[in-house]
């Protein structure tokens, strides 16, 4: 028996918070992975990668379906075709987190650099919060929280950009420093990375609940005024 | 109302008790092959996730792997189930959730009943103990050593010289200062952290508190030669909060604005009306703008703004996003403070749900905004 296309939203949208929330607590972990050399934790989080995987799968396999047996109109078509996006993106971060999680047990394997350790926690934290934002917004059916993370996309650049800096500056003063510096390297430019998902699908909502693209410039830098134009509602 | 509580017998009264619980409860009704979803969420539920829940699928509400999986389990199979989990975000949470199944009729979806504990307190406590050992035993570390130096010198090279034992006690004593100043902040952090997810009730007029700190800071000003003018909107209106910490931040703020302000220098404080989050935090002047804390943005709230600068050598954009840190120090700035004013602050806005913002532009300067929720006048 097919069920009704309202159901099978339902269920849809339902399956892709499910992996919203995986996604979330893979990023949660991968940076308490680094910040308390937790290894079994890191273990953990790379084998449990797998479930994302297979989680987009599922959700690209009923996506289609659904297009396929109930052709649904405007706004349903919006929905189901989000879906398949936010399942990319949310898969992208937990593979983000994987590879954070790797790097976290090359870090554990050698001495702590303390003075770091707790830049990549803020930065963490921040990221995880603006994933956190996005995700109950979707789930609330509510774009204001989720127009707030895209206005304040510059902000987890600046911290950054301060982290980055920071990690040139120790590898310089200390070469010893220089193998697991490189990896911080990678595990913060994994987290901006993970911030910028979290940013497209704050894009993502507001096209599925307004039909209308996020116009202008994501605001990078916050002293030039930024342009947060809906083009017409 | 739903029926299992109708059937229940009690009917209405059951309803109203449940909608009076301090704890979230859910109903969650589901099958084979069926979404769970929430039948029923009372009051505290509603408060707590802050959405319409009924009908809404379970992991709207909660969609942490682990606890999704054992509501999950606990439902398809009518077992029950107990599982912890934290909540992330500005106010991390921690909490415990009871799954009782409700016994229910052949053909009928298997419903579930969920209860949460907040066991924040409880957690908190154990982790600021641990975290104010580690930040006390470091930082307590040098003012100690340079101590336990000089104590040596004095019993052994300078045993017998005055002015060298006068000029030596005079520098022990401002350590043995320091060291006390520091373990009030430390002490004053670890206060301030305890109650930091419980929001204050009390009602606070910010311009009034702007002139008390004024006031009470007036030697310090005379000294330096520093001028404090106030620019406070009269319709700015009160905010929600506790006095005596809003007096902490102000001062805060206003202690490090003069700290780096030339002699014969001027120190501006400002309050402002912010009609929402967004006018909040928006930019009050050149340069570069960072938030140091932003908090969750809540329906239709406006904000009081207070913003605190001063006209000296302003910060460099690298430093600006560790600002809050414990102990960060901008390099070649001795200001003779024990780092920690900055992260008592950030911890008082985070306890009021209000926001921190940084701007600054060398050469002319840096303004601390602080905005906190207004209350609104009763009509």
């Amino acid at each position: 028996m097919t069920r009704s296309l309202a159901a099978e939203l339902r269920q849809l949208t339902a399956e892709v918070i499910r992996m919203g929330g995986l996604a979330e607590a893979q990023v949660v972990d991968a940076v308490d992975a680094v910040v308390r050399r937790d290894v079994p934790l890191a273990q953990a989080l790379i084998i449990r990668d797998l479930r994302l995987d297979t989680m987009q799968s599922e959700v690209e396999r009923r996506a289609l379906a659904l297009i396929g047996r109930h052709h649904p109109g405007e706004a349903d078509l919006r929905r189901a075709i989000s879906t398949l996006k936010l399942a990319m993106n949310l898969e992208r971060c937990g593979d983000l987190a994987r590879n954070i999680a790797k790097r976290s047990l090359v870090l554990s394997a050698g001495e702590p650099l303390l003075p770091l350790t707790g830049a990549i926690e803020r930065l963490g934290r921040l990221v995880s919060s603006r994933l956190r934002e996005v995700l109950d917004a979707y789930s609330a059916g509510d774009v204001e929280p989720a127009l707030d993370v895209w206005r304040r996309d510059g902000e987890v650049d600046e911290h950054y950009e301060s982290l980055f800096r920071e990690l040139l500056s120790m590898m310089s003063t200390y070469p010893d420093s220089v193998a697991a510096g490189a990896h911080l390297l990678f595990v913060a430019k994994n987290l901006e990375r993970i911030g910028d998902h979290a940013t497209n699908i704050a894009e993502i909502l507001h096209f599925q609940m307004t039909g209308e693209e996020l116009v202008g410039e994501r605001p990078k830098i916050s002293f030039q005024a930024p342009q947060v134009e809906a083009a017409s509602s | 109302m739903p029926d299992t509580i109708a059937r229940a017998g009690a009917g209405s009264a059951a309803q109203l008790i449940l909608e009076l619980l301090p704890e979230p409860v859910l109903l969650v009704r589901g099958g084979e092959g069926e979404t769970p979803e929430i039948a029923y969420a009372n009051q505290a539920a509603r408060d707590v996730f802050r959405l319409e829940l009924t009908g809404a699928p379970l992991g709207a509400a909660l969609r942490r792997p682990g606890v999704l999986e054992a509501i999950e389990a606990a439902l398809a199979t009518s077992t029950s189930t107990e599982v912890a989990f934290e909540t992330i975000g500005v106010q991390p949470r921690f909490w415990r959730a009871f799954a009782r199944p409700l016994e229910t009729e052949l053909g009928q979806l298997n419903e579930l009943v969920v209860v949460l504990r907040d066991e924040t307190d409880a957690r908190r406590t154990e982790r600021m103990r641990a975290d104010f050992l580690a930040n006390a035993s470091h930082e307590l570390r040098t003012p100690l050593a340079s101590l336990a130096g000089f104590i040596e010198t004095l019993r052994t090279h300078a045993k017998d010289d005055p002015e060298a034992r006068d000029k030596f006690l005079g520098i022990m004593a401002q350590q043995a200062n320091r060291m006390a100043r520091l373990v009030d902040d430390l002490l004053s952090l670890s206060r301030i952290e305890l109650n930091e997810h419980i929001a204050p009730s009390g009602k606070v007029d910010l311009a009034r508190t702007i002139q008390d700190v004024s006031d009470a800071i007036r030697p310090l000003t005379a000294e330096r030669e520093v001028k404090i003018a106030v620019k406070a909107d009269a319709n700015a209106g009160s905010v929600t909060g506790d006095r005596d910490q809003l007096v902490q931040v102000i001062q805060n703020l206003v202690d490090n604005a003069v700290k780096y302000t030339p002699r014969g220098g001027n120190v501006r404080i400002d309050l402002e009306f912010a009609a929402t989050l967004e006018a909040a935090r928006a930019s009050s002047r050149s340069g570069v703008s960072l938030s140091l804390l932003s908090p969750d943005a809540g329906d239709g709230q406006s904000y009081v703004v207070l913003r605190v600068s001063d006209f000296g050598q302003g910060i460099a954009r690298q430093h600006l996003p560790r600002l809050s840190e414990r102990f960060y120090r901008v390099e070649g700035q001795r200001s003779g403070g024990t780092g920690l004013g900055l992260a008592i602050v950030k911890h008082i806005i985070n306890r009021h749900r209000g926001g921190l913002t940084v701007e600054s532009a060398e050469g002319e300067g840096t303004t601390f905004s602080v905005y906190l929720p207004r209350v609104v006048p009763q009509a």
